[in-house]
């Protein structure tokens, strides 16, 4: 029974919530930009049934063997050997969307975990983890990643999801680090400690589901760098070349000449990109308000 | 009732305790704030004993050395005659199973992402008492005792959805679900109002009575103290400057600062117990 | 002389679930040099009554009846501009918490010359020293102490501080919301003797806000008894402690702690405030009441004069 009334309580908050992130005109665009988007990706999961001419790594239209504008067999027109442009571009956005919601997920799960036990341990271990985060935070990311590709040729996919989550987690640890201090002092803490609770029950059961909205908060931000790093990886060719990014497609473009000739290939990956960082950007900000109640449009109560 | 037939549960012996300080922004030095010096004490089993003092004596940090929440610099506390200086591990479980607190925000003491029900049997499941049933059972009779009734009401609510004063009976009943031998209430009723203060004091004499659990009651306010205390300890600048029955102090004090604070308590007595007076009642 | 008089006011509030009626049909007079106490439990409307006198209400919280009689105008109908010549000048108020109010990065003297600069813009140098002089000598903090900042200071000599700055303009009246809560009894006691001396060499007249009745009967000549946005009682404070006639006053009377006379008995209930914007019909305090009669459930009491200076909103208790 307390399972359901958990249940059911945690639908009021999230019913709360959503009646306040309706309100912000920045979360309404983000979210129907976002779903655009993701329609988009699942859309990709169907494009096989189109037929083999098609796929947008190696489908070739037998008749069509070069660039060519937007027609009714092509509705963004094909590239450069003839591969259609639309089909690569929801294939884009899923990349995109895998890429973005995998690194910034294992950055957050990370860097939360690094902030609590860093908050609530304090002492030597919080100076140390600190110190690592700052180090990795120096560091810049694109270059590091950069050189990798170098070293080790061509990277797969998931190692730079990996890689980018690796050196993006200090951000968020600081963040969850400055929560879980003030939380720490809080009176139900204490409480906790008085009854008997050992540090790692009072980390997971009190100060996670305390500090577990800011780190969704800062998961949107992280998706658009993931999003833009992996974008600009494979822009400068060191990206996945057996995926079909927006980025990738990019690079095609320029790599072959065609930056200049062919805006119906130029323009569709740049736009998605924009829009789709932007769309998780405004997702972000709307929720800020949704959590943090001083930033809400006022309600009086007497 | 011979004063020595009552052994002590907790006793402080020597107790002091020191915080560090920043004396001001720029300057690098700390300042040594003196929180407790040399405190001497002895709480008889059974009894409710008055903390009393005002902001900065040291009775929170007192309260809060005599649960563990923080160690003395110097000196030692006994409970039962066992020294509690260096307990840990399952020593230390142990004595907390006998030694609880209650806090004074009840906005800030309870966890506001748990349920009523989940918070009061926490302390049930760190030791690893009863089975799930029987702990709900547990809780269930706890919110009965401390006047939260019917419990199922309670059991599944969430903090924000009780008042203060339901709030603060919550923390009772978790401090009391482990059936503890002393109780820390640190000024429990200083953020509610008198009618549902008096209503919680009620219930700490009932469960004194009951259950023969000993209270160490911290506040700033004499008269409550006068109230619900046997025993009243004054405590001034980290110093206990007076210590006797409830009545002995306020009747006889010996200390200054003891009548300093007597005498400072707000009242009306027709006729006029105090010199300035507003001025005498105009007849109309 | 009678200073201000207040008839019929109510106060609501708009809130997302409704209309609170925080304050219902009040009516009171303050008489010069006299001191009033406004006391009662959290809700109960009392910090609403003192917003309102100011003309201090937020935004979502308006008079919606009733007048307030100042100096022969309605402070009510009065525009925003002329009601600012009333603040301060003739009516001033010390806030809750009011200490937290002062700016720190500004020495407490500059803060005061401020308050008076802000209503008199053409006070002169000199003048200006010399009144704040003759403030911090009449709250009693040295002069020395005048270069300070908020921070060098005490709690009670910010709240003396407060109370200086509310007396700049020389208001012929001050109110006062829980001025002393968050200080130490020794230091609220000075205060509170610092508010009766000043009260009586000015000739000033006090309304005086607290939930603790025992603060509000050791300054106030008269005491009026809130709950639920009501003046359930009002009398001299002689005949509220003495005589009390509503039983919310007795409640209240029953758990006012002292430290002589008898161990009070507690009575076997608290207090609650019933739902103000869907509020009760007959007698507010029915609920819990026990001395209600079938009577009192749907017909909403009458004041009974129990003398010509003391009535209660009750029709059983005499």
């Amino acid at each position: 029974m307390n399972i359901l009334a958990d249940r059911i309580h945690l639908i009021e908050r999230l019913a709360k919530g959503w009646a306040i992130f309706r309100q912000n005109l920045l979360g309404k665009i983000g979210l129907t930009l976002m779903i655009i988007f993701a329609l988009m990706a699942l859309a990709s999961f169907f494009t096989p049934f189109l037929g083999p001419t098609y796929d947008p790594m190696t489908g070739v239209d037998p008749e069509i063997s070069h660039a060519t504008g937007p027609s009714w067999r092509h509705w963004l027109g094909t590239d450069f050997i003839g591969r259609d442009i639309f089909t690569q571009l929801l294939e884009g956005a899923k990349i995109a969307f895998m890429v973005g919601l995998s690194a910034a997920f294992i950055s957050i799960v990370l860097g939360t975990i690094v902030g609590m036990l860093s908050g609530y341990l304090g002492g030597v271990m919080d100076t140390l983890l600190m110190r690592l985060a700052d180090m990795i935070m120096v560091m810049p990311s694109l270059l590091i990643l950069l050189l990798l590709a170098a070293l080790f040729g061509q990277l797969n996919i998931w190692l730079i999801v990996l890689l980018i989550a690796l050196l993006r987690w200090p951000g968020v640890s600081r963040i969850i680090r400055a929560q879980t201090l003030t939380l720490k002092q809080r009176p139900f803490i204490e409480a906790a400690k008085v009854a008997g609770a050992s540090h790692l029950r009072i980390i997971f059961r009190h100060i996670m589901p305390n500090v577990l909205p800011l780190s969704f908060l800062y998961m949107t931000f992280r998706v658009t760098s993931a999003i833009l790093v992996e974008a600009a990886l494979a822009f400068l060719g060191f990206g996945d070349p057996s995926q079909v990014s927006w980025g990738m497609m990019l690079q095609w473009v320029w790599k072959t000449g065609h930056m200049f000739q062919a805006p119906y290939w130029l323009l569709p990956p740049g736009i998605c990109i924009s829009l789709l960082t932007l769309s998780f950007y405004m997702l972000g900000r709307a929720m800020d308000e949704v959590l943090d109640p001083r930033l809400r449009k006022e309600e009086h109560s007497g | 009732m011979a004063d020595a037939d009552k052994k002590p549960i907790v006793q402080l012996n020597g107790i002091s305790k020191f915080y560090k300080s920043q004396t001001s922004f720029f300057k690098a030095s700390t300042e040594t704030v003196t929180a407790l010096k040399d405190v001497t004490l002895e709480i008889p089993k059974g009894e409710i004993f008055g903390l009393v003092g005002q902001s900065g004596s040291g009775k929170t940090t007192m309260g809060r050395l005599v649960v563990k929440l923080e160690d003395p610099d110097e000196g030692r506390i006994l409970l039962e005659g066992q020294e509690i200086n260096r307990l840990k591990g399952r020593a230390l479980k142990k004595f907390r199973m006998k030694v609880q607190m209650i806090f004074q925000d009840p906005y800030q003491s309870l966890n506001p992402h748990l349920s009523i029900a989940d918070t009061i049997q926490e302390p049930l499941s760190i030791h690893g008492i009863a089975t799930r049933q029987g702990r709900r059972m547990k809780v269930i009779k706890s919110l009965e005792s401390v006047g939260l009734s019917p419990a199922l009401d309670f059991m599944n609510r969430y903090p924000h959805q009780l008042s203060g004063g339901q709030r603060q009976r919550v923390a009772i009943a978790r401090a009391m679900v482990l059936k503890p031998e002393f109780v820390v209430a640190d000024e429990p009723t200083s953020m509610l109002d008198a009618t549902i203060a008096i209503q919680l004091f009620r219930l700490i004499l009932d469960i004194r009575n009951r259950f023969g659990v000993t209270f160490l009651f911290i506040t700033h306010n004499l008269a409550a103290a006068r109230f619900l205390c046997d025993r009243i300890a004054v405590i001034h600048h980290g110093e206990i400057v007076e210590t006797g029955t409830a009545e002995k102090v306020i009747k006889d004090p010996q200390h200054d600062y003891t009548r300093k604070l007597i005498s400072a308590q707000p009242s009306f007595t027709y006729g006029g117990a105090n010199n300035s007076e507003i001025g005498a009642p105009e007849p109309r | 002389m009678t200073l201000l008089s207040v008839e019929n006011v109510c106060v609501s509030y708009r809130t997302k679930n409704g209309v609170l009626n925080a304050v219902d049909d009040i009516s009171f007079g303050l008489d010069e040099g006299r001191s009033l106490g406004f006391v009662g439990e959290s809700g109960c409307g009392k910090t609403t009554i003192g917003m309102a006198l100011m003309g201090l209400l937020p935004e979502n919280g308006s008079i919606t009846q009733g007048r307030i009689i100042y100096g022969g105008r309605d402070l009510v109908q009065l525009s925003a501009e002329a009601m600012r010549t009333v603040r301060w000048n003739e009516i001033a108020m010390i806030f809750q918490a009011a200490m937290n109010a002062l700016n720190p990065v500004h020495r407490v003297h500059e803060q005061i010359r401020e308050a008076i600069l802000a209503h008199h813009p053409d006070t002169l140098q000199a003048d200006l020293q010399q009144r704040v002089e003759m403030l911090f000598d009449l709250v009693e903090i040295p002069r020395e102490r005048m270069q300070d900042y908020p921070h060098q200071f005490s709690g009670g000599m910010k709240q003396r501080a407060i109370i200086a700055m509310a007396l700049a303009c020389d208001p012929k009246m001050v109110i006062a919301d829980e001025p002393t809560t968050a200080l130490d009894v020794i230091v609220q006691d000075q205060i509170l003797q610092g508010i009766k001396t000043i009260q009586n060499r000015m000739n000033i007249s006090v309304i005086f806000i607290s939930h603790d009745i025992a603060v509000v009967a050791d300054v106030c000549h008269d005491i009026a008894v809130m709950f639920a946005g009501q003046i359930v009682e009002f009398g001299s404070r002689e005949e509220v402690f003495e005589t009390p006639i509503h039983p919310y006053t007795r409640l209240l009377l029953s758990s006012y702690l002292t430290l002589d006379g008898e161990r009070p008995e507690p009575i076997a209930f608290a207090a609650k405030t019933p739902n103000l914007i869907t509020p009760p019909s007959g007698c507010r305090f029915y609920e819990q009441c026990p001395k209600a009669t079938q009577a009192c459930e749907n017909d909403p009491p009458e004041y009974r004069e129990i003398s010509s200076t003391h009535r209660a909103l009750c029709k059983v208790v005499d």
